[in-house]
């Protein structure tokens, strides 16, 4: 079972600051909102996939793989389309688009978590300003996923042991049978959390205001020149969207 | 019987937790002891077929757990977790109870006779409309034994039944165990609680690092050096031993050999 997707390589992309990593991720999801033409799209795709091949070592198996999951939204975004735009073949040119948009965004997502690991993230959220509540809030729900899912595991065994077959029945009753499992999940995480807190508040969190950090991050040369690339890659994009007027088809 | 021939697990083709176990259990109350890791609770998995074999085969009177669901293996070999609020999701004793005969398909009223035979035997009766959440410790324990008791399994397989639970409410779990004894059923404790073991276990199983290191009688076991696998004697053991006293399973057989000393 995967708990995070983060790949462990020696990579340009992931010795950058995760500062520039989440801001590039930002202006590069809002880029892809700013074109609809599927010629275009399917460019920036390929070029997002090769930079993370090349920059990232990220093989394209370890690319299509994280984006597997995805494959039922992308097929019911392409075929819904033809049914709202006439005629039909530029419904489903759209609904290409449309596709590949989101497909370029998972991908940017994607290449954000496989190239940074959930601590540095945090950190990178918190020193954009991100309170620091909400960063450690983050952490520890990431860190909780592999306790979850273990204890599914068991509760899915003692359930099993009482008789319970998730495996059979129709769709309907398989989603009935999740209820003995879903109940003491919730339970447990609910008891979890309430127990964390008052660990949290016996270990003086919030007692002061300003607070210190074990493990810090440091801007340096290249990710500034990084930094500044992507901007201008990014005013690039706006300028040839609303001043050349490319890569965007008209709806309607 | 249960069968386990050549047991290995090997989990996701690296981890080795159960290197080729061969033993067998029946109507008898066995002991599966062993520190953390050594694979307790991997081999108990594989009786009532959570588990599939990497190598070799677990029969369950006659049947291969291999090929055949935990929910049929379920009739037979009943599986208690150490957790017992990890099955608890029905908003009363009598619905908790009853979830287990209905996945069965048993009738209404066979049900109903199921949990009150079950929730008497552990001594819940009168608990049936209280929250399962809202009961101590001992007494979760004690339904979630009854949970199983109602799919009327041949054999039960009780994780650390005791852990966690005061005095009087391990002792009511004991008794428990004691009469499900009486009524038949063959259990298997798995356990660190050497006072358990001494009280009430006929044999025992002892595993370190997956392989069964020994199987055979109480008295036999407590005379192993078990500092080597990362257990203790009970302090009763230990004090009878020192006072030249024999092997002794509980506090009264200790006061009487006292006595009896004393007398002659």
């Amino acid at each position: 079972m995967m708990y995070t997707i983060y790949i462990e390589r020696d990579s340009f992309l992931h010795r950058l600051d995760p500062r520039v990593k989440i801001i590039s991720s930002l202006l590069g999801i809002l880029a892809m909102i700013l074109f609809n033409s599927p010629y275009l799209l399917f460019i920036l795709f390929t070029l997002l996939s090769l930079s993370l091949r090349f920059f990232g070592k990220i093989s394209l198996r370890e690319q299509i793989k994280v984006l597997k999951p995805l494959i039922p939204l992308i097929i019911i975004t392409i075929a819904v389309w033809p049914f709202i735009l006439e005629p039909r073949t530029f419904g489903l040119f759209i609904g290409l688009g449309y596709a590949l948009r989101l497909a370029s965004m998972a991908m940017i997502t994607f290449g954000l978590l496989m190239t940074t690991t959930q601590k540095e993230l945090i950190l990178g959220f918190i020193k954009l300003k991100m309170p620091y509540e909400i960063g450690l809030t983050l952490t520890i729900a990431l860190r909780y996923i592999p306790t979850l899912f273990g204890l599914a595991q068991t509760i899915i065994d003692a359930q099993k042991s009482r008789g319970l077959e998730l495996e059979k029945g129709s769709f309907f009753s398989r989603i009935k049978k999740t209820v003995p499992i879903l109940i003491p999940l919730i339970i447990a995480s609910i008891k979890t959390a309430h127990e964390l807190s008052i660990a949290l508040e016996s270990r003086a969190f919030g007692a002061s205001k300003k607070r210190t950090f074990l493990h810090t991050i440091q801007m340096k040369g290249k990710d500034y020149i990084a930094l500044i690339f992507v901007l201008l890659l990014f005013g690039l994009a706006l300028y040839a969207r609303y001043q050349l007027g490319i890569g965007y088809v008209r709806l309607y | 019987m249960i069968e386990v021939k050549n047991l290995w697990h090997i989990y996701e083709g690296k981890r080795i937790a159960l290197k080729n176990v061969s033993l067998s259990f029946g109507n008898e109350i066995i002991a599966l002891v062993g520190p953390n890791g050594s694979g307790k609770t991997t081999l108990a998995k594989h009786m009532n077929g959570l588990l599939k074999p990497t190598k070799g085969e677990v029969f369950v009177d006659g049947i291969n757990t291999k090929n055949t669901s935990v929910a049929e293996l379920s009739r037979i070999v009943g599986y208690v977790f150490q957790n017992p609020e990890n099955m608890f999701f029905e908003e009363n004793v009598f619905k908790e109870v009853a979830f287990g005969p209905k996945n069965l398909g048993l009738s209404g009223e066979a049900v109903e006779k199921r949990v009150k035979w079950a929730l008497k035997l552990v001594n819940l009766s009168g608990y049936e409309d209280r929250s399962p959440y809202s009961l101590s410790g001992g007494e979760k324990q004690r339904l979630a034994i009854a949970c199983i008791l109602a799919m009327k399994p041949k054999y039960i397989i009780l994780d650390e039944p005791t852990t966690g639970l005061d005095e009087r409410s391990s002792e009511g779990v004991k008794r428990v165990i004691q009469n499900l004894r009486k009524e038949g059923h063959g259990i298997m404790l798995i356990t660190h609680d050497m006072e358990l073991v001494l009280e009430l276990a006929e044999r025992v199983v002892l595993l370190y690092e997956g392989t069964k290191v020994f199987d055979g009688a109480v008295d036999e076991f407590f005379q192993l050096n078990l500092r080597n696998y990362e257990m203790e004697i009970p302090e009763l053991l230990r004090i009878s031993k020192s006072l030249g006293i024999s092997f002794v399973r509980n506090v009264d057989e200790f006061v009487n050999f006292l006595l009896e000393r004393v007398r002659t």
